[in-house]
């Protein structure tokens, strides 16, 4: 629910173009949309940052009861989700900076982020049903 | 340890308390409140809540209901005398819990029908969790043994 509910936020409040990040985050004087300082994006990423943490800790310490708590794929998924939060809090900055570039790294980072929480519940499921 | 969870529990019962409070000045708490909150009304000039601020309110309750419920519920399991009783007061909590979120979202979405199952899941997950609380309180500082 919670990754159901950032996607339509995402979409609501952004929108999943290029265009649409761009527009979100510098502004568009012909839409009257008014450009993102660094202060209100640093307002809205510092309780993310503490949340985006807690939450990648809690659902991923939950691996450690299934058969793959020692794989290869574990720690991988384990470096990839903080570094897909890392990536998907601190974009917006480099987007105000001017870097058109990260607006498509904010939107693949964000779709990474909800497949590899998913990818995590459905090895959670399937520990809690078949082992 | 048994300082620090009967902090954490009492920063619990809090949350619960101020939840209820905060809903009942701002969201609503009840059927025809939470209706004129969520839809507005033509007639007092009251304007429906947007589908952003809707989505931003339900997704920080996502949040906040899944941590409370899921420390709750760890700190009760493990201090709780009786185990089934305590797996099912845990279960009805989070069944409680997960219907008020969805019910929320479809009266918004669907149906304001299911308002009323909004609250009445509400107030119970509220209702039971308080009672987790409690009694972990109790069974940390007062009982005999653990």
């Amino acid at each position: 629910m919670l990754l159901a509910s950032s996607i339509l936020i995402f979409n609501e409040k952004i929108g999943f173009s290029v265009q649409s990040v761009l527009e979100y985050y510098q502004g568009n004087e012909d839409k009257f949309i008014t450009a993102k300082s660094t202060s209100g994006i640093l307002k809205i990423i510092l309780p993310h940052i503490f949340v985006f943490g807690l939450f990648i800790m809690v659902i991923l310490h939950f691996k450690v009861f299934t058969k793959s708590r020692n794989s290869q794929v574990f720690h991988f998924i384990i470096y990839g989700a903080f570094i897909l939060g890392l990536l998907e809090l601190f974009t917006p900055l480099l987007i105000i900076q001017g870097f058109v570039f990260f607006a498509y790294v904010k939107i693949a980072v964000f779709f990474l982020f909800e497949f590899l929480m998913l990818y995590v519940f459905w090895i959670l499921f399937k520990s809690i049903v078949y082992d | 340890m048994r300082p620090i969870v009967s902090g954490l529990l009492i920063f619990t019962l809090l949350y619960l308390a101020v939840d209820i409070l905060v809903k009942s000045n701002s969201f609503g708490l009840f059927n025809s409140t939470i209706k004129l909150t969520l839809f507005g009304d033509e007639e007092q000039f009251i304007e429906p809540l947007s589908q952003a601020s809707f989505l931003e309110f339900i997704h920080t309750e996502i949040f906040f209901i899944m941590m409370i419920l899921l420390t709750l519920s760890a700190v009760y399991a493990r201090v709780s005398h009786k185990k089934s009783f305590s797996l099912w007061i845990i279960n009805a909590v989070l069944l409680n819990s997960l219907v008020s979120l969805i019910a929320l979202a479809f009266s918004y979405y669907s149906s304001p029908l299911l308002i009323n199952l909004y609250v009445v899941t509400f107030f119970f997950w509220h209702i039971l969790a308080f009672y987790m609380a409690t009694c972990s309180l109790w069974s940390l500082n007062f009982a005999k043994s653990i």
